[in-house]
């Protein structure tokens, strides 16, 4: 197995440490599968994640400048390793004054992901190297088949997202109130997320949100006004919510009444899905 | 007997002293003298040592005689005063307060009470005062080399800042290994390897950078990452180069290093803090590691052009040692 690959453009070192910021938020240990042709960040519906999931994918040619894998084996050219998603956003942290980005699969030791970067902090200084080591598990290929794009299941209802950073603000206030949420929206652009207790009902209202079109027949059966609502976990929603520190090019919600909520973003080229099951 | 007085900015800087001192231990020795007033602290394992030295020109007023005490032979005895940090640090906390604050403070010693008065002049007429008791102890003194270490460098602190802070905050040690053409600072994780362990970082660093470079010895010094922060912090507040000594003399005596501060453009501080370092053991042959206070000394630096081509090598006079660890 081979993995090695760099990056020289000062943009797509930075988006790829936001990428990298986002995934740590979203998700503590995540697997990381690396193909010829893309990368993805996996969290599989596991128990210990609460059933929540989360698959991101990217393109690597929109960020690497040269790369070069070897998977497990011709016919299963892949490679399936698992990391404690910080390691990497830390180790990318350095990469504000970086002149090139280089990482690769090694063995030191114990498996790892050799982050190093080349920093050069003023025109006059001579390079500095600055080299990370992150600790990976490789997955054996038995245990591949529990992180395959997940199927996305037909939606009831699918809406366009606020401003995430206006809907995060509601959520981590609504969490002091409740540990549960219902999250509802209809065909007409409306998305309200609501919380009761025993003593008291808060419900927020956004309009003129914008529904993307129609994909399925069953949603053309619907009555625009017609709410579908999902019960969720506040926890599950406000985690997702803070992962995403910059607005989405493109962000949909969408509802699969009682069964599963799931979000549909673009930041600029790298596509997240993430999953969260409704409550019982 | 002590007196001396100092201004707001000084006071930041002897707080931040105190401040870095403190990391060590909760025990700070002050210990006055023609030379200026000293400050050392030593950690409970003996493998870190601080020391502080404040010239005469670094207050605005400084008086210092012979305290009374004498020994059995008539010999005026030097005594430190011993502070508990947990007291003396509150009245240090804020120090960008009392910078802005402080017009002047008094520092003097009660004679016979065993009494430190800090008394701080601030604006709108306060003042505050505060009434420390110390112990009279026998100073911390260590022995002490005059042979050259073989590798000096010097640096400017931004650069030991800025690996610093590539380390987790919870990293123990750091590793420091050097050749003739590079240095490099790493951590030192000798746990177990699995995903949750932690990552291991190194930076390396081209010996242009440094003001002054000169390696006899490829060599390796693991040290506390805790320790050196705490005299990082005080190097920002000083804004001068540091000077790193180290060597390794040979299997009988543990390697050390010594962190000097020069000369700061901006104070008329002469101020050195040094730091023995114990050196790890990387060969299971070899002795188990010393652990005793052993030291070198630097005499204060004074006034100079920022740029030098030699780090101070001045003779250190050679104190006798008080404490009965066995060094080895």
């Amino acid at each position: 197995m081979k993995f090695r690959a760099k990056i020289v453009d000062a943009a797509c070192l930075n988006h790829f440490t936001r990428v990298s910021n986002m995934i740590a938020k979203l998700a503590k240990i995540c697997t990381l599968r690396i193909r010829p042709d893309k990368l993805n960040f996996i969290l599989s519906d596991k128990l210990a994640s609460g059933g929540v999931s989360m698959w991101c994918e990217l393109e690597q040619e929109n960020f690497f400048s040269e790369f070069q894998m070897e998977g497990v084996s011709a016919d299963n050219n892949e490679i399936y390793l698992e990391l404690t998603s910080e390691n990497l956003s830390r180790a990318l942290k350095t990469v504000q004054n970086a002149r090139t980005l280089k990482i690769k699969l090694t063995n030191k030791y114990f498996p790892c992901l050799t982050v190093s970067v080349e920093l050069q902090l003023s025109v006059s200084s001579s390079n500095r190297i600055v080299t990370h080591d992150i600790p990976i598990n490789i997955i054996p290929r038995k245990l591949w088949k529990d992180l395959q794009e997940p199927l996305v299941p037909d939606s009831d209802v699918s809406i366009y997202l606020p401003v995430l950073k206006t809907m995060k603000n509601i959520v981590e206030k609504m969490k002091n109130i409740s540990n549960h949420l219902v999250i509802e929206a209809n065909l007409n652009g409306e998305l309200n997320l609501k919380i009761e207790t025993e003593l008291v009902c808060v419900t927020t209202h956004f309009k003129g949100l914008g529904n993307p079109p129609l994909a399925s027949q069953s949603c053309r059966d619907r009555s625009p006004g017609e709410l579908t609502e999902v019960h969720i976990e506040i926890k599950k929603l406000l985690q997702f919510l803070a992962g995403q520190q910059v607005n989405p090019t493109k962000a949909v919600c969408n509802l699969v009444k009682n069964r599963i909520v799931y979000f549909d973003l673009l930041h600029e080229d790298v596509s997240l899905q993430y999953f969260i099951p409704a409550l019982s | 007997m002590l007196k001396c007085t100092m201004n707001g900015g000084q006071l930041k800087v002897f707080g931040k002293t105190i401040q870095a001192l403190a990391r060590l231990s909760n025990e700070l020795w002050l210990d006055p003298s023609k030379q200026g007033l000293v400050l050392r602290s030593i950690n409970s394992s003996c493998s870190a040592y601080g020391y502080a030295l404040f010239s005469p020109v670094f207050f605005e007023q400084y008086q210092w005689s012979t305290s009374g005490t004498m020994n059995h032979d008539d010999i005026p005895l030097t005594l430190n005063f011993k502070f508990t940090m947990q007291f003396l640090l509150p009245i240090f906390k804020c120090l960008n307060f009392l910078e802005r604050n402080v017009e002047k403070c008094k520092m003097f010693t009660k004679s016979g009470k065993c009494r430190f008065i800090i008394q701080l002049f601030c604006k709108h007429s306060i003042k505050k005062t505060h009434n420390l008791r110390f112990e009279e102890s026998r100073p911390i003194q260590v022995l002490l080399e005059k042979n050259m270490c073989t590798n000096i460098l010097v640096i400017q602190p931004r650069l030991l800042a800025e690996t610093v802070v590539l380390f987790p905050s919870n990293l123990e040690e750091v590793t420091l290994a050097v050749t003739s053409v590079d240095f490099c600072l790493r951590s030192s994780n000798e746990q177990a390897a699995d995903m949750n362990s932690s990552v291991r970082s190194s930076m390396c660093v081209d010996r242009d950078e440094f003001d002054f470079f000169q390696i006899g010895l490829d060599t390796e010094v693991t040290f506390c990452l805790k320790d050196l922060k705490g005299f990082l912090t005080l190097c920002e507040a000083v804004r001068g180069p540091v000077a790193i000594h180290f060597d390794f003399p040979g299997r009988s005596s543990p390697a050390r290093a010594r962190l000097t501060l020069g000369q700061s453009r901006s104070s008329q501080a002469a101020e050195s803090i040094s730091r023995k370092i114990s050196r790890k053991r990387l060969c299971p042959t070899e002795s188990p590691p010393e652990s005793g206070a052993q030291e070198n000394h630097s005499s204060p630096l004074k006034k100079r052009a920022p740029s030098r081509e030699q780090p101070d090598r001045e003779c250190s006079p050679v104190f006798r040692r008080v404490s009965t660890e066995r060094l080895g």
